[in-house]
């Protein structure tokens, strides 16, 4: 595309700016509504839980205990019963990875479910549920697990606008004090943006508890509920975020003398506030991914911050704003390159491989968001290196198409926060892949032997089986032979049957597995316990698609 | 050790394939008696010639002689009972643990029998199975007949069922 042409496109984007910014909103929404997954997708994965899913009891179980594959805090526990009443679970204790949790009552017969919402680090809730029967399997309860549509869109507006107040309003307020250097342009509307952010940051902090609950929007006035709200990691971004907001708004209002340290602590908070919670600052290893959230929150505050005081300037007094202009132009490219190499870094670390680009939500919205860049540094090139010296040296017809070019690049940013915002609803392919590779585990507990079985990754496909015997009372067991037997009747597939090796560690192992299909299968493990004796236990396991 | 990771291969490769089990000739014996036990070995391991056969004496199996075979070695195993038993007036408290006949060669066409005579303490459980658990070794595999059925389990689910002979009352 030759550089006239690019102008002509620009131009013609300039006539349809309004039009434009309706289609783009409207994209957004709709990628929105198709992205949004329909069930909360595990970040911390469930990795055990007893009794297990599906398992039949012969009694009244005196405590339940739930597994994940990393650190989770309960939110909810709800045990509901065959006719459908729900009792919740409010006495648990946290050991480790596993959530122990008593239950004081007798449970009639037939199938109930443990429903159970956690939160992970990265602040974002999860649930499931777990059915399992006394006696023998009724009709299971209903149990909504419905996604409350109402709920998402406020967490998502909320979220734009507290982008908004961050990126626009502290990030203006610092291109205010260190880049306009006196010049006031735009300070309503920096103000304005603040305003916003400081509405906002509480706002979400009491959605964010109603999602960490699963409780409707007609709850956000109880107290329980932004208690929730504070307690995960996002109740700290909401924090820093206000502060930010804060210095921002001092930075603008406060004594002229403080006007450009009020801001640079602003910006600083801007990145803090986005490096304290959210799937990016969750990634491992940490020592990168909150460094680069950091520097990417600061950057794009620093960017979007300062186009609407520097259009507004160019507008209103260009004979001033030529300083502005010049100190901003200069101090762009720097701040662009530490963007993108931040936000590539990201994208590889949470994305993996390149087919979950198009293969997970997040990967849509991540190209979705790119191709919005991709419009967005076109125009800002253009703007760099095409008009800023014309517009610099004063020529009127050029200011015109950079205050219009800038507005685009205004509406092109707004929408990029719709996009950022919809990822708080899509875990990145790194949880999917993390949550994938669980491995599916059992403990068989017999008089005569137990074992600690996995199948690493719990899902079908070549697969490794590790186990750890012990006799029935927990004590060493030296077994001589170690035979898995997998079987699974219903699906017509013989007996897959594999001799276990000892590496060495105490444990025994089975490699160059396959299991060919996903559901309940039936594994056993034929001990070799001395020449003449040999014990057999078995149990279900569950394997995933 | 090496004996177990040869074996550990035969359960890879082999059990499944049992067309007939190893069992006794006789299959109900009084206690306080006398038997005679007529091991019966149908086959060999997976087509491969049988070189040794091990039967473990279960508790309450006391005096036992086993028969010598032309071509075998014929070795066995003595400890301690568990308890004393009364044998002809006498207190018994060690005896035959373990009978082996090794280092012969009996092709996987061929049948052959092995014989111990052994004497059933009176007060064994009569009306209840007693098992004799065998382990039979080839050229570098094993049959282990060596399962004993749970209480309730059905005898016939058992892939390798160990040998055993149903006790009656003393006559």
């Amino acid at each position: 595309m030759s550089a006239a042409s690019l102008q002509r496109a620009v131009c013609t984007a300039c006539k349809g700016a309004s039009r434009l910014a309706a289609g783009l909103l409207a994209a957004i929404m709709l990628l929105a509504a198709i992205a949004a997954p329909n069930q909360a997708f595990a970040h911390a994965a469930l990795v055990t839980a007893d009794p297990a899913d599906g398992a039949v009891l012969g009694q009244s179980p005196a405590h339940f205990s739930l597994t994940f594959s990393e650190p989770a805090s309960p939110l909810v526990l709800t045990l509901v019963r065959p006719d459908g009443t729900a009792v919740p679970l409010t006495s648990f204790r946290l050991n480790g990875q596993t959530v122990e949790i008593d239950n004081s009552q007798m449970l009639g017969s037939g199938t109930h479910v443990l429903s159970w919402r956690v939160i992970s680090a990265d602040g974002h809730p999860v649930g499931g549920s777990v059915l399992f029967s006394i006696g023998a399997p009724s009709a299971a309860p209903a149990v909504s697990e419905a996604v409350d549509l109402d709920l998402r869109s406020a967490i998502w507006v909320a979220k734009v606008f507290l982008y908004a107040g961050l990126f626009l309003g502290v990030g203006g307020a610092f291109a205010i004090a260190w880049l306009a250097q006196g010049g006031r342009t735009g300070r309503r509307f920096v103000i304005a943006a603040i305003l916003c952010g400081l509405a906002a940051a509480p706002l979400s902090l009491g959605l964010q508890g109603l999602d960490a609950l699963g409780a409707p929007l007609t709850r956000l006035a109880q107290p329980g509920v932004w208690q929730a709200g504070l307690a995960t990691s996002f109740g700290w971004t909401a924090l820093i975020a206000v502060v930010a907001l804060g210095l921002g708004l001092l930075s603008l209002v406060g004594p002229r003398g403080g006007a450009k340290l009020f801001a640079l602590a602003g910006l600083t908070g801007v990145g803090a506030a986005l490096a304290a919670s959210g799937h990016a600052s969750a990634a491992e290893p940490q020592w990168l991914t909150r460094p680069m959230v950091f520097l990417h929150g600061a950057g794009i505050a620093f960017w979007a911050g300062a186009l609407a005081p520097l259009g507004l300037a160019i507008r209103r007094k260009p004979a001033e704003a030529a300083a502005f202009l010049r100190r901003f132009s200069h101090t762009i490219l720097p701040v662009v390159a530490v963007l993108a190499a931040t936000g590539i870094v990201l994208a590889i670390i949470q994305v993996q491989a390149p087919a979950a680009l198009l293969g997970t939500a997040y990967g849509r919205l991540l190209l979705v968001k790119l191709a919005l860049l991709f419009f967005l540094f076109t125009l800002a090139a253009t703007n760099r290196w095409k008009l800023t010296r014309p517009a610099e040296a004063g020529e009127t017809e050029v200011q015109r198409r950079l205050v219009r070019s800038i507005g685009i690049e205004m509406l092109i940013v707004l929408a990029i926060f719709g996009v950022a915002a919809g990822w708080r609803f899509t875990p990145p392919p790194r949880a999917l892949a993390i949550a994938a590779a669980q491995p599916a585990s059992i403990h068989i507990h017999t008089p005569k032997a137990m074992a600690d079985l996995s199948i690493t990754p719990g899902h079908v496909g070549p697969v490794a089986a590790s186990m750890i015997i012990m006799t029935g009372d927990f004590g060493p067991l030296d077994a001589s032979q170690v035979t898995l037997v997998l079987s699974k009747p219903d699906s017509g597939i013989e007996p897959i049957k594999r001799a276990a090796i000892k590496p060495g560690d105490g444990t025994w192992r089975v490699d160059d597995l396959v299991i060919p299909v996903p559901g309940r299968w039936t594994v056993r493990l034929d001990i070799l316990v001395s020449d003449f004796e040999i014990v057999k236990i078995e149990a279900p396991i569950d394997i995933r698609p | 050790m090496n004996r177990y990771l040869l074996s550990a291969g035969a359960l890879v490769l082999g059990t499944g394939s049992a067309f007939a089990h190893v069992t006794f000739e006789t299959q109900e014996a009084a206690v306080g008696s006398t038997y005679k036990a007529v091991l019966r070995v149908p086959h060999g391991c997976d087509g491969k010639a049988t070189t040794a056969v091990r039967v473990q004496i279960p508790e309450g199996v006391i005096s036992v002689k086993p028969m010598p075979k032309p071509g075998w070695t014929l070795q066995v195993k003595k400890g301690k009972y568990e308890k004393s038993y009364q044998l002809h007036g006498q207190a018994v408290t060690s005896g035959v643990k373990e009978v082996d006949w090794s280092g012969g060669s009996l092709p996987d066409e061929f049948y052959e029998e092995f014989i111990f005579r052994a004497t059933l303490a009176a007060d064994l459980p009569a009306g209840q199975t007693l098992y004799f658990p065998v382990v039979q070794e080839c050229d570098g595999v094993a049959e282990r007949w060596i399962e004993i059925p749970a209480s309730g389990q059905d005898e016939d689910s058992l892939e390798s069922p160990a040998p055993g002979i149903k006790l009656v009352p003393r006559e």
